[in-house]
């Protein structure tokens, strides 16, 4: 079963995703609410995934891009699905340009992140 | 706001401007570095954009709006010409034209306007939202590569690179599609290297396209690796990997449309206020004529009354001129044209030919309706130059002449004729060839062939039946040539000549009446009759004695000037008398027939007179030998011989 880090800072986003992704039949490895914990506890649970707000308040000067850069740096093949809302267009373009997998745009339905996090894992499964 | 004044207006001044964007494009052809060209071009379409918005024709609108655009971003330089590009551009500028056409015939439209402005935006890289019916519609990414991403596309697959179209659509829900774009192409670099986007990366990212995009991707990797890694990404609905050519398409997917007229009959004339007022004046002193003829009426003064007629009479024919000169209308008007049309002519033959056209004396004025007829007529003979005269680069080199053929039409006005003339330097009229073509077609007799001249050439090619090429070029309408011009310029009064020297090039000349409405005339009397030559056609009048006459082989004939001329008793012709009184002397009106001159027997010469040509209906069309009539000073009816198809 493959093994999910849901980053974001609101804790109803986490619920809701955890749920669905619980649903789903993925297992959630950890939860974390914003970049800087996002980047610790990628290297303490090494996830297959990880769910990525692309809004989230500075820590440490670690944003939700910063993390993603972050993470790529200390594993370059890991996968991550940035989530945002309309309107962020630009930090989509430059989270994909950190090395982001894939994407996700709220309001979403469930099967769409189920959908978006097995294609990503793809061909490894 | 719909006025007919405005609607004229608005139609004569679009096909003006469609006119001058053609020769615009003509030149920008040649050179694609005439920037001055291009602002004109998009000055021009500017204002058509402008006009067609104003009088509420929205399609027209929509199109110019789409060719600004499109020249916008080819003169900032956004975007580069190509040859395709030049292709398509013509081929909308003809089917804004039909349009313009269509819409002031208030015929239904046949172009699919949003089909252009989509190609159009292909080109600007901004996809209109059409793309449902695209899809329907096939293939519509193709994709135009630059020369020099042909290079890199070259040294790419020598380097054992392969190269693949992909052709990318999003699902139609698809949210920040921009992102969405951008990740496929982040993907694909991963994989190779992306040669060209369409839209462009920049616009892409921006969201700037409806739901497709295309790349061209130079990798090592094989197409299902590529198909499987963008297919991880969400919300693609199709990903279309083919083989990609680098060879740039020959062939343009737009085809023009196949009715191209280039000539639009004369429906409106832009006349400058001068010669309006010029109008006004006379017919101010004409009612003050009017006013001292009653005043002289009531004197009874006869050389007085005299002096004020002969007034009268001058003002008259001063206002018939001036009525005239608002018929006219320069040369230019069919002229202007050419450039265009030698353009796509030259395209159209098979042979690698390139043609340069010289125009002179295009600021001679002609009748209208003679400017409705010439600009076909023309048409023919320069296709007749191009296809048949002009040799392609190749021989032209080994000739030792310029790569480039040349065609000169020059206009002149001599007396009362206008003569134009059509010159090319190709490989000239081959008699012998004419000859062997003409007893095959059993026109002329085994005899014939070695002694033919200028005028049985001239009589044989212009044989509906004629042709020397087994080819027929589509634009001057399915093989109707030299043939149609001849019966054409018959109508009009005209006449067509030629000169031509094997390998220097032939010339045609046509001469044409200024005017078909009024003409010089000789009035001549016949009996009680009173007939009407025009003097276009006369060479010369005499008077002989009737022991001049002699006859040969039945036929009477006089001589002048050591010259042999055939007698046509007029009267015995019109079955107007019966025998001719041989003794008293004859007046003999020697005119220009079809191939030679003739002597034609009339009573009495009465004078040369301007006359104005009435048509004469359906009734008169019926009878042979007379081109029209006219009305004399005495009121009474006079007809005009039509001198070249009487005899």
């Amino acid at each position: 079963m493959a093994r999910v880090l849901i980053v974001d800072d609101a804790l109803f986003m986490r619920k809701m995703l955890s749920d669905i992704l619980k649903k789903e039949g993925f297992e959630v490895a950890g939860e974390a609410e914003n970049g800087k914990e996002a980047v610790e506890k990628y290297k303490a649970l090494r996830p297959d995934l990880v769910t990525m707000d692309i809004v989230m308040p500075k820590m440490e000067e670690i944003d939700g891009i910063s993390a993603v850069k972050e993470i790529i740096k200390f594993d370059p093949k890991a996968k991550i699905v940035m989530v945002s809302a309309m309107g962020q267009h630009a930090l989509v373009v430059e989270a994909i340009q950190a090395g982001a997998k894939d994407f996700i745009v709220k309001p979403f339905q469930p099967s769409r992140v189920a959908e978006a996090i097995r294609r990503v894992l793809g061909r490894d499964k | 706001m719909m006025d007919k004044n405005y609607w004229e207006l608005f139609f004569a001044e679009s096909e003006e401007y469609l006119r001058q964007i053609n020769n615009c494009l003509v030149k920008l052809e040649e050179d694609y570095s005439q920037t001055e060209a291009l602002n004109e071009i998009f000055r021009l379409m500017h204002t058509i954009k402008g006009m067609s918005a104003t009088m509420g024709f929205n399609e027209l609108a929509e199109f110019s709006h789409a060719i600004e655009d499109l020249f916008e971003a080819l003169r900032s330089g956004k975007q580069k010409i190509t040859p395709d590009i030049m292709d398509t551009i013509f081929s909308c500028i003809d089917a804004f034209a039909i349009l313009l056409e269509e819409i002031k015939a208030k015929k239904e439209i046949s172009i699919d306007v949003k089909d252009y402005i989509c190609r159009i935006r292909n080109i600007i890289n901004k996809r209109e939202e059409l793309s449902e019916d695209l899809s329907s519609k096939g293939d519509v990414t193709e994709i135009d590569v630059s020369p020099q991403e042909v290079e890199i596309l070259g040294r790419k697959i020598e380097e054992g690179w392969d190269i693949y179209k992909l052709k990318i659509k999003l699902v139609s829900e698809c949210l920040m599609k921009g992102a969405r774009a951008f990740l496929v192409i982040v993907r694909l670099k991963k994989m190779g290297e992306v040669i060209k986007i369409v839209p462009p990366e920049e616009e892409l990212k921006k969201g700037n396209f409806s739901i497709y995009f295309v790349v061209i991707l130079a990798t090592k990797e094989e197409e299902k690796v590529i198909y499987d890694e963008l297919s991880q990404i969400l919300e693609l609905e199709e990903i279309k990997i083919t083989p990609f050519s680098a060879v740039p398409r020959k062939e343009n997917k737009i085809k023009s449309p196949i009715t191209t007229s280039y000539f639009k009959k004369i429906q409106s004339i832009r006349i400058p206020v001068e010669r309006l007022d010029k109008v006004m004046n006379y017919v101010g002193e004409l009612s003050i004529a009017k006013s001292r003829l009653l005043e002289v009426i009531n004197l009874k003064d006869k050389s007085l009354l005299e002096g004020t007629v002969s007034l009268i009479e001058r003002l008259i024919s001063s206002l018939q001129d001036e009525v005239l000169q608002l018929r006219l209308l320069p040369i230019s008007y069919i002229l202007d044209a050419f450039p265009r049309i030698v353009r796509d002519l030259v395209k159209k033959s098979d042979k690698p030919k390139s043609v340069e056209i010289e125009i002179k004396g295009s600021e001679i004025e002609l009748d209208r309706v003679i400017l409705d007829e010439l600009g076909d007529i023309l048409i023919h003979i320069l296709r007749n130059a191009i296809d048949h005269g002009i040799e392609d680069e190749q021989t032209r080199e080994k000739l030792g002449k310029s790569r480039k053929g040349k065609i000169t039409i020059n206009v002149s006005r001599e007396k009362g004729q206008v003569i134009v003339e059509i010159i090319d330097d190709g490989k000239g009229i081959d008699f012998n060839e004419i000859a062997k073509k003409a007893l095959e077609k059993g026109i002329i007799s085994e005899k014939e062939v070695t002694s033919l001249d200028v005028q049985k050439v001239l009589d044989i090619i212009t044989m509906p039946s004629f042709s020397t090429s087994t080819k027929v070029s589509d634009i001057s309408g399915r093989g109707v040539g030299l043939d149609m011009v001849k019966v054409k310029l018959d109508a009009l009064g005209g006449r067509l000549n030629f000169e031509s020297e094997l390998g220097k090039g032939t010339k045609f000349i046509i001469t044409l009446p200024l005017t078909l409405a009024i003409v010089k005339a000789m009035l001549v009397e016949l009996g009680q009759e009173t007939f009407a030559i025009p003097l276009m056609s006369i060479r010369e009048s005499i008077k002989i004695e009737g022991g001049e006459i002699k006859t040969i082989q039945n036929i009477d004939v006089i001589k002048i000037r050591n010259e042999i001329i055939p007698l046509i008793w007029l009267g015995r012709e019109l079955a107007i008398k019966e025998e001719e009184e041989l003794n008293n002397k004859l007046s003999v009106v020697v005119v220009e027939g079809k191939n030679k001159s003739l002597g034609l027997v009339v009573d009495k010469i009465i004078g040369e007179q301007d006359i104005v040509v009435k048509p004469l209906g359906n009734i008169g069309k019926k009878v042979k030998g007379f081109s029209g009539a006219t009305i004399l000073g005495n009121g009474r009816v006079a007809l005009i011989l039509d001198v070249v198809n009487l005899l």
